[in-house]
C-alpha cells in the first residue's frame, strides 16, 4: 500500500559535512495503515541506480533525534513511529549523489505482526530478515520504485 | 431499536496519509454527512504517541467527542510479538499490553478494544480483571479467511489461525460468567469472489495480464494444483506461481456461513463492516453494493437475532488503488457514504 507514495516528492538530497557531500537523504512514510513501535523498524532496501546500499550504511532520523543506526533502532522499544510523520533515511556515500534524476528501489522492513508466528518469532530475533526480500515488508510486499530528482542540500 | 451505524476511521486511512482529512474532520464527516455517532479507531493510527497520549491529546480526544455527542464504540489493538526484539514477547508481556490498551480506551471513553484473531485465550484471560475493573469489553475479532464455526472453505488457511476461535471466546465468557469477553465478526468473513479493485492490482503486477483473468473466470473448475499447472500451460513463464498469493484471486466461497451468526450474536461486541468498494445496484439508482461481499443474508440474520449493536465501516479498497498516481486514487469519503446508504437501507426495521 502507498506504493507510489512511500518516499516523499522532492526529499532527496545530499548530506553535506564539512562542505562534503559524505551520503544522501530522502523523506519516507510508513507502508502501513498505522505507526508502529520504532524497534520493529528493520531498516530498508535500497538501490539507487542499479547500486545496492545495505542496512549497515542507513541511518534513521525521527522523533527529532539525531540519525540513529539500525542497531540503535533495535532497541527504542518504547518509542513510536506515528503514522502520520515522515522519517529520514541517510545513506553514507562518499561524494553523495551527481546532480539529476535518480532511479530508487526501495522496500521497507517493519516487523510489524499479528501476534504469534511460531518458529518464525524465534527466527526473526535471531536473525531478522533482510530488507527486500518481503519479508517483514508489512503491507507492501514489492519493491517500489521512484524517479527523484536530487535537490539542493 | 435497531442496528447501528458507525465507522472505523481506518476507513480514512488514505486521507490521513495526505493529511487530506485529520481524526477531527473524520468525525464531522461522520456526524455531518452519515448522520451517525459511532466511531472506531485504530489505536496506533489515531493515538499521537501512543502508547503514552499526552493529557491534551486526551482531553481533545474527549472534547470533540461530546462535543459532536459521539459514541466511542471500539478501539483496534495489537499485538507486535517483536517489540523487545531481543526475545518473543511472552503471553504474561503480550497481557500488559492488553491491558495497557483498555486503560488508553477508556480513557478515551471506548465501550470495547477490539483484539486480533491470533491473540492466544490465555492472554485474554489475564486481562480478563482489567477490562472489568475500567469497564471495556474485549472483543476477539473473527477476520477471513477465518469461519465462525464450521470451516466452510477448502483453500488455504494461515496454519496459525485457529477456527476454534469463536468457539474459545464463547467458553471463556460462559465459565467465568463474564460479559467482557466476545467476538468481533469482520463482515469479510463473507467475501465470497475476488474484489474488482484486486484483480486490478493483481493485472497490473504480473508479466501476463491475461493468467489473471483466466484464475478469476476458471477459479471453480480447477483446484489450486490444477490452476498453477494449467497457467504454465496457457501462459508459460508466467509469474503466478504462489498459492498463497493466488488466494484472493480463487476465491470462491466465503469462510463463514452467515447462518452461524445466530450462535455468537449474543456474544458480539461490534462489527467491522469489511467492503472494497461499492457500485450503484443496476436498476436501483442511488443505492450501493459491494459485489463481493454478502451484507444481505448477515444483517437479516442479525436483525432476527435482535443484535443493536454497532456495524462500523471498514474499507480497504483503496490499498489496491495506491500503485497508481492522484488522479486514480479513490475517494473515501463518497465510499463510506455509499456504504452508509447499504447499511441504513439494510439495517432499517
Amino acid at each position: 500500500m502507498f506504493d507510489q507514495y512511500l518516499i516523499v516528492k522532492n526529499s532527496l538530497k545530499n548530506d553535506i559535512m564539512d562542505g562534503k557531500a559524505v551520503g544522501f537523504q530522502f523523506q519516507v512514510r510508513i507502508a502501513d495503515y498505522r505507526g508502529c513501535f520504532l524497534s520493529l523498524h528493520n531498516g530498508y532496501y535500497i538501490e539507487v541506480d542499479g547500486v545496492k546500499y545495505p542496512k549497515s550504511l542507513q541511518t534513521f532520523e525521527i522523533n527529532g533525534r539525531p540519525p540513529r543506526t539500525f542497531e540503535e533502532i533495535k532497541t527504542c522499544v518504547w518509542e513510536h513511529f506515528n503514522y502520520d510523520d515522515a522519517g529520514i533515511v541517510h545513506v553514507a556515500k562518499e561524494g553523495g549523489l551527481e546532480p539529476g534524476s535518480h532511479h530508487i528501489g526501495l522496500q521497507q522492513s517493519i516487523l510489524a505482526q499479528y501476534g504469534y508466528r511460531g518458529k518464525q518469532d524465534e527466527e526473526w530475533v535471531k536473525n531478522p530478515p533482510e530488507p527486500g526480500t518481503g519479508a517483514g515488508a508489512g503491507k507492501t510486499a514489492t519493491i517500489c520504485y521512484f524517479d527523484e530528482v536530487l535537490q539542493d542540500a | 431499536m435497531s442496528i447501528k451505524r458507525g465507522v472505523s476511521l481506518y476507513s480514512y486511512q488514505q486521507a490521513q496519509f495526505f493529511k487530506q482529512m485529520n481524526w477531527k474532520d473524520m468525525i464531522r464527516e461522520v456526524h455531518d454527512n452519515l448522520h451517525t455517532d459511532g466511531i472506531e479507531i485504530i489505536d496506533e493510527a489515531t493515538i499521537r504517541d501512543y502508547p503514552f497520549p499526552s493529557e491534551q491529546f486526551i482531553f481533545d480526544w474527549n472534547n470533540e467527542m461530546a462535543r459532536w455527542g459521539m459514541k466511542a464504540v471500539t478501539m483496534d489493538i495489537y499485538l507486535d510479538v517483536h517489540q523487545f526484539r531481543d526475545h518473543v514477547m511472552t503471553h504474561a508481556e503480550a497481557a500488559e499490553r492488553l491491558k495497557n490498551d483498555i486503560k488508553i480506551a477508556a480513557r478515551l471513553g471506548f465501550e470495547n478494544v477490539r483484539c486480533l484473531c491470533m491473540v492466544p485465550i490465555d492472554v485474554i484471560e489475564m486481562a480478563l480483571p482489567t477490562a472489568e475493573k475500567y469497564n471495556v469489553r474485549i472483543g476477539k475479532e473473527i477476520h477471513a479467511p477465518l469461519p465462525i464455526k464450521r470451516r466452510l472453505t477448502t483453500a488455504w488457511v494461515d496454519p496459525f489461525l485457529d477456527y476454534r476461535m469463536a468457539q474459545q471466546i464463547m467458553d471463556l465468557a460462559d465459565r467465568t460468567g463474564s460479559k467482557y469477553v466476545g467476538l468481533v465478526p469482520d463482515m469479510g468473513i463473507f467475501q465470497h469472489s475476488p474484489t474488482r479493485v484486486s484483480i486490478a492490482y493483481r493485472k497490473r503486477h504480473t508479466n501476463i495480464p491475461e493468467a489473471v483473468d483466466f484464475v478469476v473466470e476458471n477459479r471453480f473448475n480447477y483446484n489450486m494444483d490444477e490452476m498453477l499447472a494449467k497457467i504454465q500451460e496457457k501462459y508459460p513463464g508466467s509469474d503466478l506461481t504462489d498459492p498463497k498469493s493466488m488466494q484472493g484471486l480463487m476465491l470462491r466461497k466465503s469462510s463463514a456461513d452467515p447462518e452461524d451468526l445466530r450462535e455468537i450474536a449474543p456474544y458480539i461486541v461490534s462489527i467491522h463492516g469489511k467492503f472494497y468498494e461499492m457500485t450503484e445496484i443496476e436498476g436501483q439508482p442511488g443505492h450501493y453494493e459491494d459485489k463481493s461481499i454478502d451484507y444481505v443474508n448477515p444483517i437479516k440474520i442479525l436483525k432476527e437475532c435482535g443484535y443493536t449493536g454497532y456495524i462500523n465501516s471498514e474499507y480497504e479498497g483503496q490499498r489496491d488503488q495506491q500503485d497508481m498516481g492522484y488522479e486514480n486514487l479513490p475517494n473515501e469519503v463518497e465510499e463510506i457514504r455509499r456504504h452508509h446508504e447499504m447499511l441504513t437501507r439494510l439495517c432499517a426495521d
